[in-house]
């Protein structure tokens, strides 16, 4: 056997493992806020993990699309989308089954984004931007005028409380069960969602009209990716008015889409950890930049300016390559250091 | 995601097209045929049309007129995925290569677009160990030098195992010692892979080593049919090349 064949061999003997490091950490974390209720019930930390969690889930949806080089706006649409769904059932129509209102929270959104999708996925760049933005002022202004279905300025309120195999989640930290699990959902689905089509992700990213012309169907990736992102959005509206137990449109804001974006690019939109971690240290950053009050969005927009400059990768994507770094370091010194490896960001 | 098996040789035709942007015609019924497995080039000054040609029978662009058929399917305005799905590939003047991801990586992506079997990869092993592929099989495509990068982005279409390929000046930005190369790929292609190829080059020595036909475009016409000895001798072929003509724009260039 020639070298040439024997490395085509080896490669194609090689099985990927369908998880990467980045997954299983990051759903171990997720996994690991099942257990705060048990280590603690001071009622801040619970509304911090609270708001941590559905921050990184709503994030997930900024994450799934910038995949495919999309920058979304529309996340705060779909979560209001969600949100009002499990009002509405839960309140108009005694549904408060929190499985039934999870699958509802999904799959609303996510069927309202099939149809806008195929009127948006056609643009790109800063049209695609601008639409998505338009697109939650357009909801906002639903929501305030669609009053007969979404109670108006007045919102929905006083939601029962949900219930898991009839067991009622009333307290704090049933709410942050409650968060957790809607979360766990979110991140998994889009695990799986982005690793199963990593490729087509990749190269919808790097080089559509390449892609097409091997014979990828790029808008049917688009259409899939936004519909998945409208659901694990909605199941973050559904944690947020679950929480507030009211749906209300402020909740919902159009500029809390920077916020999203912000979480996924500081903390790496290379990786879903990234999306993860983005969201823990801005969300506990954000107690702090509310003692600068005013300055807070500044303060935002000021991060995003750093990483954009300084650490394109993020924090995960830096710590990546300098792990990256060290290790090639370390095998130089050694000298006789193991083969050299597929380098960072490899589909693999 | 299942495997489609490698597909019949069928013919390409190409029957009176046009195509205009606004006022300006860009090429005005042309007419040829690619036999299954054969080879046409394509040649002409710059804002001939050859690109935009390529652009249309592989459905980036609708024709104006006329139309382009595979075997009895007829394939103009169709997207260009499905086209690719029918056998019908193309490459692009620039290196065309996703960055950030290894050699190998970039081909498996070609493999999987098309839902063919990665065991062709084994098949192109002795074109992949010639280009140099091979001992920068997990090397970034960005970092390789442009020679390599370009003769990935030729065998990242192979790997899709078309009926036709439509390559767009693959000799371009070459080293002269490089161009041997796509003697080697395209032979390979017909020998292997049954391909029809539809060669766009400016590089006339390749032209006349490989194309036993070529058709000569100029402003959009058609204006030879022939041999290379044939019509490179010609006197409007002569006066085209030396009246010259605008840049055309390549694709996906990356």
């Amino acid at each position: 056997m020639t070298t040439a064949a024997a490395t085509i061999s080896g490669y194609l003997k090689q099985k990927a493992p369908f998880f990467g490091s980045h997954e299983w950490i990051t759903l171990g974390l997720v996994l690991l806020a099942f257990a705060i209720p048990a280590l603690t019930t001071n009622p801040q930390a619970l509304s911090q993990a609270n708001l941590i969690l559905i921050a990184a889930t709503a994030a997930l949806g900024v994450y799934i699309m910038l995949r495919l080089d999309l920058m979304s706006f529309a996340v705060p649409s779909f979560m209001a989308i969600g949100g009002y769904t499990v009002a509405v059932l839960s309140l108009r129509l005694g549904v408060t089954d929190v499985v039934v209102l999870g699958l509802a929270a999904f799959l609303v959104p996510a069927l309202c984004a099939v149809p806008l999708g195929w009127l948006i996925l056609r643009l790109k760049g800063v049209y695609f931007v601008l639409v998505t933005f338009v697109l939650t002022e357009i909801v906002q202004l639903l929501l305030f005028e669609a009053a007969p279905l979404t109670g108006g300025s007045n919102g929905l309120v006083g939601m029962p409380a949900v219930r898991f195999f009839g067991f009622e989640l009333w307290d704090n930290s049933h709410v942050l069960l409650t968060t957790t699990g809607l979360a766990f959902a979110g991140f998994l689905v889009t695990a799986i969602f982005t690793r199963r089509f990593r490729y087509e992700f990749a190269a919808i990213e790097k080089n559509d009209v390449l892609a097409e012309s091997l014979g990828l169907a790029c808008w049917k990736y688009k259409a899939m990716a936004f519909a998945v992102a409208a659901g694990v959005s909605g199941l973050a509206g559904f944690a947020l008015v679950n929480m507030l137990m009211t749906a209300h449109p402020t909740s919902f804001a159009p500029m809390s889409s920077v916020n999203y974006i912000t979480y996924t690019i500081v903390g790496g939109k290379g990786s879903i950890l990234g999306t993860l971690v983005g969201a823990i240290l801005l969300v506990s950053a954000t107690d702090y930049f509310a003692l600068r009050g005013e300055l807070s969005p500044g303060l935002f927009g000021l991060l995003i300016i750093v990483v954009t400059l300084l650490a394109r990768g993020g924090v995960i994507g830096t710590v990546t390559t300098l792990i990256g770094s060290l290790r090639a370091r370390g095998s130089r010194w050694v000298g006789n250091g193991p083969a050299r490896k597929a380098p960072k960001g490899d589909i693999r | 995601m299942t495997a489609v098996p490698q597909l019949p040789a069928e013919a390409l035709y190409a029957e009176r097209m046009s195509k205009s942007f606004g006022g300006l015609k860009v090429f005005h019924d042309v007419s040829f045929t690619l036999q299954p497995g054969g080879l046409l080039g394509v040649i002409g000054p710059n804002g001939a049309g050859k690109t935009t040609m390529i652009n249309i029978i592989s459905g980036r662009l609708a024709a104006s007129s006329g139309q382009v058929r595979l075997g009895e399917t007829r394939i103009d305005g169709r997207p260009v995925y499905d086209n690719a799905g029918r056998g019908l590939v193309r490459s692009f003047q620039q290196t065309a290569t996703f960055s950030g991801h290894s050699v190998s990586d970039n081909l498996r992506s070609a493999v999987r677009f098309a839902r063919r079997d990665l065991s062709v990869l084994e098949r192109l092993a002795p074109l992949l160990e010639q280009f140099g592929l091979v001992e920068n099989w997990n090397r970034h495509a960005e970092v390789l030098p442009y020679g390599l990068q370009k003769m990935l982005g030729l065998t990242m279409a192979l790997a899709t195992q078309p009926r036709i390929l439509l390559l767009d000046e693959p000799a371009a930005g070459l080293e002269k010692s490089e161009r041997s190369n796509i003697d080697a790929y395209v032979g390979f292609a017909q020998r292997e892979f049954g391909c029809g190829v539809l060669l766009v080059e400016h590089d006339m020595e390749l032209i006349r080593r490989l194309c036993p036909q070529v058709i000569v475009l100029d402003g959009g016409r058609l204006i030879a049919t022939g041999s290379p000895d044939e019509v490179l001798n010609r006197k409007d072929v002569i006066d085209a090349y030396l009246g010259g003509g605008d840049e055309e724009d390549g694709d996906a260039e990356h």
